[in-house]
């Protein structure tokens, strides 16, 4: 069956003409300009052509989906540009604002710790049942480098998660890029056997980290097991304590985020580790949108199964004819299968009924959301590298 | 149509219609709604609210409630207290507390007030009442025994003995 999948080739569908190409893009050119070109915001000259540039890439990915009927190959592009540009306008602003990425603890205790959306889970269980957010940050204004709070990040988090569910993992999270990026350096997988117990990781890591940090009333996945603290921040090493949890970091990171996904073109640490992504994945369940298998189409040639990033199909989901609660909607399996069984799909109708449609609804809504959120990210990495020249 | 695939295609219509919605209303409301919940952060990390103010020459101190960790907080119990303004301290402060405002002084403090707000603070703290432990050139060791600068104020945070 291996075999047979990889000399398989993904059917071309026919390109759509220019034109109409361009008529579908218009929602998302507006959309983007709204974004971007807001008057209220004084912007140097390095944040202005760093807008601009980010706006026409937006655009121009968004143009390139509905010429080609691709969406993983061209997303693909703007994840890792998010991937990668984040850490270099969030490293320029800590670096700018305390000279270190370590947070001192007078920053702490000050509340002005950025806060990111990774340990929402593990907030819900110690704020139900004492009021008391485990994160040394602040809740209003005035906190985290973007001096938005928690308050602010929760907010966007659940509003961008009402619209695409598990879908952030593919079009708002910007760390998942870094690991997108080294997955697609290398042609062929060099580890191609994975246990697929591997894939309950996350929740385990997710059951644990929500145990621990209501016993301890401390963010633990942030204190001891982020892989992307090594890109971002750390607490800035007092004691060996200290020492060490930078070390993980720096091995989580290195393992997890750069070597795995070389050499199994998957997204390892999203796959296998994340609770953030397996506290998305309820949110599936949520979404009107998800990827279904048309099986009176599917040979099966499980070529799906292998370019899927996150291990989300199974022989058997492929013969159930849909995806894992895992799916972060990133359009592999729809890209790479050659009898275009593998569709988008709106839940309640009929799997073959007009999936491009489906594709559609799913993707203005994803794609907004994307430049709303990442595109503001790659924006401001990308005027931090202008600055220097602009 | 069967009724499953129109409440589909609603719930996909409703999806894009909320997307329209997430920058100029949704966020902010659900920031709002957040924010209304009446959480607030731990207060191993926040020192507490405070609960009085001493006076002192040209600057105050704020003591705040003693704060008590949870079940398995690897932190002691503390009372932070808040000297400022920095510009008003003198270069070595030395002086006695009355932390839970009985009248009598409970603890004697002192440190140095470095002019480079960089430099790392020490501070010794003599307990003169069983409540409250003694620290020996302290800096900033753990949430519930430090003395660090955060803005315009010198931080102490005193640990509790246990009964």
């Amino acid at each position: 069956m291996a075999t047979k999948a990889r000399v398989l080739k993904p059917a071309a569908m026919p390109p759509r003409s220019i034109g109409r190409s361009l008529l579908l893009t218009l929602p998302i050119a507006v959309w983007s300009l709204l974004m971007f070109a807001n008057p209220q915001r004084h912007l140097i000259r390095s944040e202005k052509v760093a807008s601009l540039i980010t706006a026409v890439f937006m655009i121009a990915l968004f143009f390139l989906m509905m010429r080609t009927g691709s969406t993983y190959r061209w997303r693909r592009f703007f994840f890792v540009a998010l991937g990668v540009l984040f850490p270099v306008g969030f490293i320029h602003t800590v670096m700018v604002m305390r000279g270190t990425m370590g947070i001192p603890i007078e920053e702490m205790i000050a509340g002005r710790t950025p806060f990111c959306y990774l340990p929402i889970p593990l907030l819900i269980l110690p704020a139900a049942f004492t009021k008391s957010l485990v994160f040394p940050g602040s809740l209003l204004p005035g906190g985290g480098m973007s001096g938005a709070g928690m308050a602010a990040m929760a907010g966007m988090w659940l509003a961008i998660t009402l619209v695409v569910g598990k879908g952030w993992c593919s079009y708002a999270c910007f760390f998942g890029g870094i690991e997108e990026g080294m997955a697609a350096v290398r042609p062929r997988a060099k580890l191609r056997k994975i246990d697929p117990r591997w894939r309950y990781g996350p929740w385990a890591v997710l059951l644990a980290m929500v145990l621990l940090s209501l016993a301890l009333f401390e963010p633990a996945y942030c204190m001891w097991l982020c892989p992307f603290k090594a890109v971002s921040e750390y607490v800035a090493a007092r004691n060996t304590v200290g020492m060490v949890q930078n070390g993980i970091f720096v091995v989580l990171f290195a393992g997890l985020v750069i070597a795995l996904p070389l050499l199994t073109k998957k997204r390892t640490q999203c796959a296998f580790f994340c609770p953030f992504g397996a506290f998305q994945s309820i949110f599936n369940k949520t979404s009107a949108f998800d990827v279904k298998i048309d099986r009176a189409r599917c040979s099966p040639c499980v070529l799906c199964k292998t370019a899927c990033p996150t291990m989300s199909l199974t022989d058997e989901s492929i013969a159930r004819g849909e995806t894992l609660m895992s799916c972060m909607k990133c359009g592999a399996c729809v890209d790479v299968c050659p009898k275009q069984a593998v569709v988008w799909h709106i839940k309640g109708t009929e799997v073959a009924c007009k999936p491009e449609r489906a594709r559609l609804m799913f993707l203005y809504a994803a794609w907004a959301m994307a430049v709303m959120f990442g595109g503001t990210v790659i924006a401001g990495g990308l005027a931090t590298i202008l600055h220097v020249f602009v | 149509m069967k009724l499953r695939a129109i409440l589909g295609y609603s719930a996909a219509g409703v999806t894009i219609l909320v997307t329209l919605l997430v920058p100029f209303f949704l966020m902010g409301q659900f920031a709002k709604g957040f924010a209304s919940l009446g959480l607030h952060v731990d207060e191993v990390y926040s020192g507490g609210p405070k609960a009085r103010t001493i006076q002192s020459a040209g600057y105050s101190i704020d003591i705040h409630r003693p704060v008590f960790p949870h079940m398995l907080q690897t932190e002691k119990p503390f009372v932070q207290l808040d000297w400022r303004p920095v510009s008003a301290l003198p270069a070595h402060v030395s002086e006695t507390v009355d932390v839970d405002g009985d009248g009598q002084p409970d603890i004697r403090v002192s440190f140095d007030v470095p002019e480079n707000p960089k430099t790392p603070l020490r501070v010794n703290v003599v307990a003169l009442n069983w409540k409250y432990q003694s620290m020996e050139n302290v800096s900033k060791e753990k949430y519930s025994r430090l003395i660090v600068r955060v803005d315009d104020a010198i931080i102490v945070r005193v640990p509790l003995a246990r009964p």
